[in-house]
C-alpha cells in the first residue's frame, strides 16, 4: 500500500500544491506592488495632512467615468459629495481609510478637494 | 430484527422520532418567547397556515408549478442529452474536444444563466425552463459522454471478434456500459436542477415554491416561509425515496456497477 | 501523434467556428443590439473592467465567500459528521435530520435570513455555509458508517484501543467520502452563493451579472457567466478533483 501511496502523493505534489504556490506568489506580488505604487497617488499636499488623525476632504481622480460601482465603494469610506467628470469628492476620509483607497490600482491621483479639478 | 408491519412501524419511527425531537424543541423556544414572533413563529401556527394554505388550493398551485417545471425540464434535457452524448461520444474525433466544453458548462451553475435567460425571454416560466434545461442538459450530456468513453475497449473488441456489427456494439455494449454513469448523471441533475428551480423561482416568476417563499418574506409572513421549506423538503424526500433510489437500486441490480459522482 | 493533430485541428475547428457564428448572428439578428453582443463586445467588457478595478474585487469577494464555508465546511462539518458517525446510535438518529436539511438548500432558507439579518453579508454567509455544511456532515457520517465492521473487528482482536481503532480505520475508510461530500458541498454552496449574491444585492459575481441585466449590458452578463464557470472549473480540477482521487486511490473502498 505504502508502495501506491507515493505515486498518488506525487500527483498532488503536481497539481494542487504547485496550483497553490503559484497563486499564493502572484497574490503576494499583487499586494506587494499594490503598497509600493500606494504612495505615488496620493497628492504631496496631503501627505502632511496623512499624519494627523483629521478626516480629510478629498478629490479622488480615475482614469475613467466612475460607475455606481466606484460612488459606492467610496460611500464606505466617506460621504460623497460629489461627482465632477472623472473625479469623485469624497468627505470625511480618515488617513488610515485614505491610505486603502491609495493602493486601488485604477486610482490615479488622490488630492485634496481645495484644488480645481477637470 | 422486527419483520412484517411491526418492524415497519418501528422503521417509521426511528426515522420520524428526530424530527419529532425538533418540532417539541422548537415549540418550547417560541413558548419560551425569546424571538418575537415574526421570526419564528410556533409549530402550530405554521401548522394552520399550511392547513389554510391545502385547503384553498394556493399551496397546491405552487407545488404544481415547481414540479411541473421539473418535469418538463426532465423531458425536454434528457432524452436531447443522452442522444447527444452518446452520438458524440461514439465519435472519437469530437468526444475529446466536446468532453471539455460539456464539462465547462456543466461547471456554469444553472442559476448563473438567469440574467441571460431574462434579457432573451423575459421574466416568466419560459425563463425558468431555460434555466433548468441548462443546468439538466450540460450534465446529462457530460456524464453520458464520459460514460461511453469509458466503457473498456475490450469490450468492444470481444464483440467484434464474435462478428458483432457497429449497431450491436453501440446497443449491446457502449450503452449498457455508459448507464451507471447516465443514470448518476440524471440523477444529480436533479439535486442541482431542483436548486436551481427554487432559486430562478424566487427571482424570475410569479408563481411556484420558490416564490412563495421569497414573496412571503416581503410582507414579514414567517408562517408561510415555513411552510413552504417544509413543503420543499418533503417534496425532495419524497422525489428521493419514490424516484431516486429505485432507480439507483435498479442500476446496481442490473449492471452491478455504481460509479462515482461527477 | 496523428490522434493528437487531430484533436488539436478539431479544436480549432470548433472554436473558429463557434466564433464565426456568434459573430455573424450577432451582427445580423433581427433582434436589439444588446440581445447578442459579439465576441469582441465581451473581450472589451474584459479589459474594462480590470480597467476599472470592478472584476478583481468582484472575483474577490465571491472567492472569499466561498473560502470561508469550504473553512466552516472542513473544520466544524468534518469533526460534527464525524462524532455523530462513530455510534450506530446516533448515526440512526441523525440521518434522516441532515438528509431532509440537506435537501433544503440554503437557498430556501434565504428568505428567513432576510427576515432575521435583512439584505446584508450575514445573510449571503448564513446561506452559503448552510449550503456547505450539511453535505460535509452527512457524507462525513456516511463515510464512518461505510466502514466495514470486519476491519473495527480485526483491530479489537489485535488488542487495539478505541483511539487507534478511529484513526487507523475509521477515519482512513472515511475518507474518500469525506472528500466526496466536500466537493459535493462546494459544488452545491457555489450555485447558491451566486443565488445568494444576486438576491442580497451587496456585491460578489452573482451580483455583477444580476445588475448588468438590469441595464442591458449583456456582454458584462457573458463576461460573469465565463468567469463563474472558469472559476469553478479551475478550483475543482486543481483542488477538489485530485483530493477526492487521491482519497480514493489510497483509502478507496466499494461500498453498497
Amino acid at each position: 500500500m505504502k508502495a501506491s501511496a507515493m505515486p498518488v502523493v506525487a500527483v498532488l505534489r503536481h497539481r494542487s500544491v504547485v496550483f497553490l504556490l503559484v497563486v499564493a506568489v502572484a497574490w503576494g506580488g499583487w499586494e506587494l506592488f499594490l503598497v509600493t505604487t500606494a504612495t505615488v497617488r496620493i497628492d504631496p499636499a496631503l501627505q502632511t495632512a496623512l499624519r494627523e488623525r483629521a478626516p480629510l476632504a478629498v478629490a479622488i481622480t480615475l482614469g475613467f467615468a466612475p460607475e455606481n460601482f466606484h460612488i459606492r465603494l467610496f460611500q464606505s469610506y466617506g460621504i460623497v459629495s460629489g461627482v465632477r467628470g472623472n473625479t469623485v469628492l469624497v468627505n470625511r476620509v480618515s488617513p488610515d481609510d485614505l491610505r486603502r483607497i491609495s493602493r486601488y490600482y485604477w486610482v490615479k491621483r488622490i488630492s485634496p478637494q481645495s484644488e480645481s479639478v477637470q | 430484527m422486527m419483520h412484517g408491519w411491526r418492524g415497519d412501524l418501528l422503521a417509521v419511527g426511528r426515522g420520524a422520532a428526530p424530527f419529532a425531537l425538533i418540532l417539541i424543541a422548537w415549540a418550547l423556544v417560541t413558548r419560551a418567547n425569546v424571538l418575537p414572533a415574526m421570526f419564528l413563529p410556533p409549530p402550530a401556527d405554521v401548522a394552520r397556515t399550511g392547513w389554510d394554505m391545502l385547503k384553498d388550493g394556493s399551496l397546491w398551485t405552487n407545488i404544481g408549478a415547481s414540479v411541473g417545471r421539473v418535469l418538463v425540464s426532465l423531458v425536454i434535457s434528457v432524452p436531447l442529452a443522452v442522444g447527444l452524448g452518446i452520438f458524440v461520444g461514439l465519435r472519437r474525433r469530437l468526444s475529446p474536444v466536446f468532453e471539455p466544453i460539456a464539462g465547462f458548462f456543466n461547471s456554469l451553475s444553472g442559476i448563473a444563466w438567469l440574467p441571460l435567460a431574462v434579457t432573451w425571454f423575459g421574466l416568466g416560466w419560459v425563463s425558468v425552463i431555460f434555466i433548468m434545461f441548462n443546468t439538466i442538459f450540460f450534465l446529462v450530456f457530460y456524464n453520458t459522454l464520459v460514460g461511453v468513453r469509458s466503457v473498456p475497449r475490450i469490450f468492444e473488441h470481444a464483440v467484434r471478434t464474435l462478428g458483432g456489427s457497429r449497431r450491436h456494439i453501440i446497443f449491446q455494449v457502449l450503452i449498457p456500459g455508459a448507464m451507471p454513469n447516465i443514470v448518476t448523471g440524471i440523477r444529480m441533475s436533479i439535486g442541482f436542477g431542483w436548486r436551481a428551480l427554487i432559486a430562478a423561482e424566487m427571482i424570475a416568476t410569479s408563481t411556484g415554491l420558490g416564490f412563495l417563499i421569497y414573496n412571503a418574506s416581503n410582507f414579514h409572513q414567517t408562517d408561510t416561509i415555513l411552510v413552504g421549506i417544509v413543503t420543499i423538503g418533503i417534496l425532495w424526500l419524497l422525489t428521493d425515496r419514490l424516484v431516486l433510489q429505485p432507480i439507483e437500486r435498479w442500476t446496481v441490480e442490473r449492471w452491478g456497477l455504481v460509479s462515482s459522482s461527477r | 501523434m496523428e490522434r493528437h493533430w487531430e484533436i488539436v485541428s478539431t479544436w480549432v475547428l470548433i472554436l473558429a467556428a463557434t466564433i464565426a457564428a456568434w459573430s455573424l448572428g450577432a451582427a445580423t439578428l433581427p433582434v436589439p443590439d444588446y440581445f447578442l453582443p459579439p465576441p469582441s463586445a465581451v473581450l472589451s467588457a474584459f479589459v474594462e473592467l480590470i480597467a476599472k478595478g470592478m472584476l478583481p474585487i468582484f472575483v474577490a469577494e465571491s472567492l472569499r465567500r466561498i473560502v470561508l464555508a469550504a473553512l466552516l465546511g472542513l473544520f466544524v462539518g468534518v469533526p460534527i459528521g464525524l462524532l455523530l458517525g462513530v455510534s450506530r446510535v446516533t448515526a440512526d438518529f441523525a440521518y434522516p435530520v441532515l438528509n431532509f436539511f440537506q435537501s433544503v438548500s440554503g437557498i430556501a432558507w434565504l428568505p428567513l435570513m432576510l427576515i432575521w439579518f435583512g439584505f446584508g453579508e450575514r445573510t449571503i454567509l448564513v446561506a452559503v455555509n448552510y449550503t456547505v455544511l450539511f453535505p460535509v456532515i452527512f457524507n462525513a457520517l456516511l463515510g464512518i458508517r461505510s466502514v466495514p465492521q470486519i476491519y473495527v473487528n480485526a483491530l479489537r482482536t489485535l488488542g487495539a484501543s478505541r483511539w487507534r481503532i478511529v484513526r487507523d480505520v475509521l477515519l482512513p475508510g472515511a475518507l474518500p467520502n469525506i472528500a466526496m461530500g466536500v466537493r459535493l458541498g462546494l459544488a452545491y454552496g457555489w450555485r447558491a452563493l451566486i443565488a445568494a449574491e444576486m438576491l442580497v444585492g451587496a456585491n460578489g459575481l452573482g451580483f455583477m451579472i444580476f445588475n448588468a441585466q438590469t441595464f442591458h449590458l449583456t456582454a458584462r452578463i457573458m463576461l460573469g457567466m465565463g468567469i463563474i464557470g472558469a472559476l469553478w472549473v479551475v478550483l475543482d480540477y486543481f483542488l477538489l478533483r485530485p483530493l477526492e482521487e487521491a482519497t480514493i486511490a489510497r483509502w478507496g473502498m466499494v461500498q453498497r
